[in-house]
């Protein structure tokens, strides 16, 4: 599939590029863009915006691949990111995605079939104070057990989650 | 100008002198795998580590610039446990690829195993990270992501002098590996460089592989005639046969070598390396061919045209103007090659192609001659009944040369290089076989050494050229290369 970024995001490109000294500063700002558009950044779009940013797309593949909180596969409707770090881990993390696997049917890194869910497991979310977190798409969920979990997971499957 | 103490010996140094180039300088030698002298500075590999006093931790040497008073210390008991704790680091995961790895011999991983550390591993053999094993990546590399130690020299190579940055690192902390775009390859007509600075294994020659264990190899200095630049260069060889070239750096012309460059020695054993004369498309022994040359020069005499060759030694130059001069005694003689020396790349490879066009200007000054332009016109006119050249230089009259179709008679060291239409052609020893003077654009004069001797039978071309007087005139009496240069003034 030939990807092409669409003028009005290259206006804003423009825009956001103008914010810094040098154009190539602005290369995460834009992947967030991207990502916050099409949901994850596709190999194609990386080839688009190094062309944008008259970078090598060997640099570009490198930041994505450096921050894992660019995904490059598409994700399901509600992206589920378990913190495992030690905070969370001693509050019980390992038990929630224990949980999530068996109800889910996945293994970390797996999307549903009906395109709905995708789990992962990440690290530090910088929320140690009120673990243990998971962070669903740009939300937060905090002090979580597994009750509170369960719910949470029907309110997502019928559609109730705000976001 | 701070002075500094290195292991008890001081020494004075510009402002901006990193510890490590100063050490360099008293002779004191510090272990390095992500510094190279023409990269830009990573410090990421550690294995520089120093002791500087009043430092509360150690410091990089590669990175770390010399400031007045510094002591420093590169044998204390702390820098020695730490570039044992490095390479305990870098040795976890490395593969214990050392028997059937190209490296072995020439490897920063091995030599300071044996230097700096001898200490048994502690994890198994089974624990050890796997990554993704060889696969060849563009015409000329092989990549073995999981001998890499991720020192990022190749990135930097890439990045900082071939401006084409194909590598990166990919991903982060322990799943960091080297690669490139998928399915593009890695092939900036530099990309055998990369080898050279693959401190391991990781990058190794596809040219190369697997041909020779480098601690059979010896090495001798020599130029390479890849184009106008001359490089200075290593060829790598054992029993009489060349295995690789690597650059010499050197301040006047190069640190790298251009791909082109490396792969010159080809042509040597070559499956069309001519060991024989030809005459029209049969072989024939050397004598004969000479004989039979000879005899179409004789008759021809005043109407012989001997061309020199930028791509010849000023000594073969010079025994071809005698030729022609002292021998065959005829006017048309050039030795006239114009060009726009220059580098093209920005890196080394040069606009004239010709390794020795200085160097035939040299003959010129000495014993004069026609321009190609009045040749050329000389030969159109028909004025010319036999063509004595070598080959390449025969290619660029070859529009004239076609049409008007005088007697080729022309020298050449592969079959290859023959022009269509050549009456009778000669062998000669290439310049991995027999020395000779080139000067390069810069009017810096290089002589080659022969790492390798010529097939049986075959000769350097000046002493072709004395065999061919005594059967096309009157004799040259050379008896050496030395004998030819006579007349001839180096600047």
């Amino acid at each position: 599939m030939a990807f092409k970024l669409t003028e009005e995001f290259k206006t804003r490109a423009e825009k956001i590029c103008a914010k810094y000294p040098r154009r190539d500063a602005a290369l995460i700002p834009l992947l967030q863009e991207i990502q916050k558009e099409t949901g994850y950044v596709a190999e194609e779009a990386m080839d688009a915006l190094a062309l944008l940013l008259e970078l090598p797309y060997s640099r570009v593949k490198a930041v994505v691949t450096f921050y894992t909180m660019f995904n490059r596969e598409p994700t399901g409707k509600y992206h589920l990111q378990v913190c495992r770090n030690i905070s969370c881990h001693m509050a019980g993390a390992e038990g929630l995605l224990a949980l999530l696997r068996a109800k889910l049917g996945l293994a970390e890194g797996g999307t549903t079939k009906d395109g709905l869910f995708t789990l992962s497991s990440v690290e530090c979310l910088g929320a140690c104070g009120s673990a243990p977190v998971m962070q669903v798409n740009d939300k937060y969920f905090e002090k979580l057990d597994e009750a509170k979990l369960s719910a949470l997971l029907e309110d997502m499957r019928h559609g109730r989650l705000q976001h | 100008m701070p002075t500094i103490t290195i292991d008890g010996k001081s020494v004075e140094v510009e402002k901006g002198t990193t510890l490590l180039a100063a050490a360099q300088k008293l002779g004191v030698y510090i272990p390095r795998y992500c510094y190279h002298p023409k990269l830009s500075v990573s410090g990421n590999c550690r294995m520089c580590l120093v002791e500087v006093e009043k430092a509360p931790k150690l410091v990089t040497a590669c990175s770390t610039e010399a400031a007045e008073g510094m002591i420093v210390r590169t044998a204390s008991d702390k820098v020695k446990a730490a570039r044992r704790d490095v390479l305990e680091y870098l040795l976890i995961n490395h593969p214990l690829d050392c028997p059937i790895c190209d490296q072995a011999g020439e490897c920063g991983l091995q030599d300071y195993y044996m230097e700096y550390s001898l200490a048994r591993s502690r994890f198994k053999m089974a624990d050890k990270a796997r990554r993704q094993k060889r696969r060849a990546v563009g015409p000329h590399l092989v990549l073995d992501n999981e001998r890499c130690i991720l020192c990022t020299r190749c990135v930097r190579f890439c990045s900082e002098v071939t401006r084409t940055s194909e590598l990166e690192v990919m991903e982060r902390a322990d799943h960091s590996y080297i690669d490139l775009k998928e399915g593009k390859a890695l092939d900036n007509g530099y990309s055998l460089n990369i080898a050279d600075n693959c401190p391991v294994g990781a990058f190794t020659s596809r040219d190369f592989r697997f041909k020779q264990r480098v601690w059979f190899l010896k090495k001798t200095p020599t130029v390479c005639l890849g184009c106008a630049t001359g490089c200075l260069m290593e060829a790598h060889h054992n029993e009489n046969t060349i295995y690789r070239l690597m650059p010499s750096p050197n301040a006047e012309t190069n640190t790298w070598l251009c791909d082109h460059g490396r792969l010159t020695y080809k042509a040597v054993r070559a499956g069309d390396r001519l060991t024989k004369g030809v005459i029209k498309n049969g072989l024939i022994d050397l004598e004969p061919a000479l004989r039979e040359a000879g005899a179409r020069i004789d008759e021809a005499r005043g109407a012989v045209a001997v061309l020199g060759s930028p791509w010849l030694s000023v000594e073969d130059n010079a025994a071809l103007a005698r030729l022609a001069k002292d021998s065959v005694k005829t006017e048309n003689y050039c030795f006239d090659f114009a060009s726009e020396p220059g580098i093209k790349d920005g890196i080394l490879i040069n606009k004239d192609p010709a390794p020795n066009t200085s160097g035939t200007g040299l003959v010129k000054t000495a014993h004069g001659g026609l321009s190609l332009e009045e040749l050329s016109r000389r030969i159109a006119a028909g004025q010319i009944k036999v063509v004595l050249a070598e080959a390449r230089a025969a290619g660029l009259l070859k529009d004239t040369l076609k049409a008007a179709a005088p007697l080729l008679v022309i020298f050449a060291a592969n079959k290859g290089e023959i022009p269509a239409g050549t009456y009778a052609t000669l062998p000669y020893a290439s310049y991995f076989e027999t020395p000779g003077t080139f000067v390069n654009y810069q009017g810096l004069r290089r002589r080659t050494a022969p790492p390798v001797e010529a097939p049986e039978g075959v000769k350097p071309l000046w002493a072709v050229v004395n065999k061919l007087a005594a059967y096309s005139g009157a004799s040259l009496q050379l008896d050496s290369a030395e004998d030819a240069l006579k007349g001839i003034v180096f600047k």
